[in-house]
């Protein structure tokens, strides 16, 4: 599946450079650096406390990185600094995440989470409020589609029949697919999830796997493909999708590569699978 | 078969009675002194102690079979089924609920029976349904604890009293710009405390509704200190002064009617009730809105609006400003109806009572903010016999509420978009 997405100059969507986060006394994240290609689902593994999550946060703008670039190349040539936006500037600069533990509107219907996700969009639609106020048909228009938008990914993700209701009711792998969903919903170049997989059954996590290369290709409901980065620990998961897989270890970058050299790789197996059960 | 049949039955007698008699000892408690003495004016202008045993006598025993009744009728099986029906013709109820109750208020003054009083007291509740549906945009939307919503609501009336004495501007034209005023207060409040949630956020809320009511104290050059603005010019009707003269110039005289006091007081009542339906509108149009989800989601999670690409300051903002603006308005409501103000108005139990309703009714319920209000503050004057013991009622009663309804009377959400029709 790697076949086509061979490391090319200019073809990556992202680009992290010397990134480093510093926490007082602790180096978190000491100079990593490694690219997502465009189109593909790229992995950051690593033992416990690698720094992993921390990247992550200092890719989707929740931690602000002590030294380094990160820079989001977009499908019409521009680049966006990442490390210079405030969060909510860079969700609307293209990249959408997930959290480790759900972090859904659980008070909320599904579908209503799905439209707060396309708030940029409908907000603009509104005139300032005044016109959706009074029923203009310019929002509700915008309102259509982004219903239809949203209908479309709860197509996707097996939940149409459940749009109706409250999003915390739902049983927690469907919580997991809603909230992909709706980072989706946002309309990314770059979908982030924080181990997506935590938590699910295997016959879920193999929904999961089928989703996100479906999500990589395009092929889950009209919006064009998009690139994926995430954060797992299973590594079946990993290893069955991921076109690339970059490992850390105490905040450093030990070895990346496509996923059955990164498995075999005697750094990976010494900081990773050797010392950690869970390989 | 028969005897342990009988025995249960036995068994069930003895505890209804003995709960009988337990909540007959409750209310022979209160009503002894509640109903069983009274003290009326006697001719020479002294305090006659009067006693009512037979009242209490009657109430007791009332007390005593209604118990009794009801404790034999409720089987614990039944309990279980009851709620649902109850339930489902609850909701029903519900939705004729809010039309019946909007059509009431709307033919109120014309009820044969309604004096001076009780428009008068209908016009206070609905003030305060109006800072019950304003607030709730703040905490029952957004989720912002405002501590201190009364000074949004002087900042309203001083608006008007101020503009009105100094530069003489008339109602129509302050009733705006008292919004506009409380909104960029609200907004000025809104920047200190982004970064605070909860109850940090409560606390600085309430410095401010001090810290404005203080001010309001002691800028004794401009606001007459404690000795408030008087002479706050009434309302007009569009530029027709309710005068008793019943020139040409004035409502009576324009209309062809017979100069009456009253007219004055209709009038107020429906200003109210336009502003108050105002404020529902809008806020039952802006909860369908991107910004009203906004709201609700920042309520819910403000970690997962942020990464969503929402502007979590403009949207705090937007929900302070917006709710100020409500309380603006009906702060220049409350100046021009009283014609006299004074930071005396403004004190924290209004806010207090204010977020009691808010709360009681069911956060983010429009509905239930109404009926709350409508207990709190029309309970409140119907129970003013009680004296120093209305307090006591009220706080049982609420402590009641609490414990039967934790999410207040009308706690559940109606979502603002359905995908299809609802499934049953």
């Amino acid at each position: 599946m790697s076949a086509a997405l061979q490391p090319a100059a200019g073809t990556e969507i992202l680009e992290v450079k010397s990134l480093s986060m510093r926490f007082g006394g602790l180096l978190a994240v000491d100079g990593v650096d490694f690219q997502v290609q465009r189109g593909s689902i790229t992995a950051l593994i690593g033992p416990n406390g690698a720094g992993k999550t921390t990247v992550f946060n200092c890719i989707t703008g929740f931690y602000r990185p002590t030294a380094g670039q990160i820079r989001l190349r977009r499908a019409d040539g521009s680049v966006a600094a990442l490390q210079t936006l405030k969060d909510h500037r860079i969700a609307r600069a293209g990249v959408a995440r997930t959290f480790q533990n759900i972090r859904l509107f659980a008070g909320m219907t599904v579908l209503e989470n799905l439209l707060i996700a396309q708030h940029i969009k409908l907000q603009k639609a509104t005139g300032f409020g005044i016109g959706a106020m009074l029923g203009l048909s310019g929002y509700r228009a915008a309102e259509a589609e982004a219903i239809d938008r949203a209908a479309e990914w709860l197509r996707a993700i097996g939940l149409l029949d459940r749009a109706d209701d409250i999003a915390g009711g739902l049983p927690y792998g469907a919580q997991r697919r809603l909230e992909i969903a709706r980072a989706m919903c946002t309309m990314p170049a770059l979908l982030c999830l924080d181990e997506p997989a935590a938590g699910l059954n295997p016959r879920e996590s193999d929904d999961l796997a089928k989703l996100l290369v479906s999500i990589r290709d395009g092929t889950a409901t009209a919006s064009p493909p998009t690139s994926v980065l995430l954060i797992e620990h299973d590594m079946g998961i990993v290893m069955r999708i991921s076109d690339h897989v970059v490992v850390l270890d105490h905040g450093r970058k030990i070895a990346e590569g496509p996923p059955d050299q990164v498995r075999n790789d005697r750094h990976v197996i010494a900081a990773y699978l050797g010392e950690d059960e869970e390989g | 078969m028969t005897t342990p049949q009988s025995a249960s039955i036995a068994a069930r007698l003895r505890a209804a009675t003995l709960d009988a008699l337990k909540a007959t000892g409750i209310a022979f408690g209160l009503f002894v002194v509640m109903v069983g003495l009274r003290t009326d004016i006697g001719p020479t202008g002294a305090l006659l102690l009067r006693t009512r045993w037979p009242d209490v006598a009657a109430l007791c025993a009332a007390v005593f079979i209604l118990r009794l009744v009801l404790a034999l009728s409720v089987r614990p099986q039944q309990a279980a089924v009851t709620p649902a029906r109850w339930a489902a013709g609850l909701s029903r109820a519900g939705l004729l609920f809010g039309p019946a109750l909007l059509a009431l208020a709307l033919i109120l003054p014309f009820i044969p029976g309604i004096g001076r009083y009780e428009l008068d007291l209908g016009i206070l509740v609905l003030t305060y349904v109006m800072l019950g549906w304003g607030l709730n945009i703040v905490v029952g939307l957004a989720g912002l604890l405002d501590l201190g919503y009364v000074a949004f609501y002087a900042v309203g009336a001083y608006s008007y009293a101020l503009l009105a004495q100094y530069f003489g501007l008339s109602f129509w034209i302050c009733l705006p710009l008292a919004g506009i005023l409380a909104a960029f207060w609200g907004v000025l409040l809104g920047f200190p405390v982004l970064r605070l949630r909860g109850d940090y956020l409560a606390i600085v809320t309430l410095a401010f509704g001090e810290i404005i009511r203080i001010v309001l104290l002691n800028w004794v050059s401009l606001t007459g200190g404690p000795n408030g603005i008087s002479g706050i010019p009434r309302p007009t009707f569009f530029g027709l002064p309710f005068s008793m003269g019943g020139g040409p110039g004035t409502f009576a005289g324009f209309f062809g009617l017979e100069p009456n006091p009253s007219h004055r007081v209709i009038f107020l009542y429906y200003l109210i009730l336009a502003l108050a339906l105002l404020t529902n509108w809008v806020a039952m149009r802006i909860r369908r809105q991107p910004i009203g989800r906004a709201w609700e989601a920042l309520r819910e999670d403000e970690v997962a609006c942020r990464a969503l690409g929402i502007n979590i300051t403009n949207t705090k903002l937007t929900a302070f400003a917006l709710g100020a603006m409500f309380a603006g308005f009906a702060g220049a409501f409350f100046a021009t109806r009283q014609a006299f103000i004074s930071p005396e108005s403004f004190t924290f139990i209004e806010s207090a009572i204010i977020l009691a309703i808010v709360v009681l009714g069911g956060l983010g319920s429009q509905i239930g903010i109404a009926v709350a209000a409508i207990v709190m503050i029309g309970g409140f004057e119907l129970f003013r016999d009680l004296d120093e013991y209305r307090m006591l009622v009220f706080g049982g009663a609420m402590v009641l509420i609490m414990v039967l309804r934790p999410r207040g009377l009308v706690g559940s959400r109606s979502p603002s978009v359905l995908l299809g029709a609802r499934r049953e």
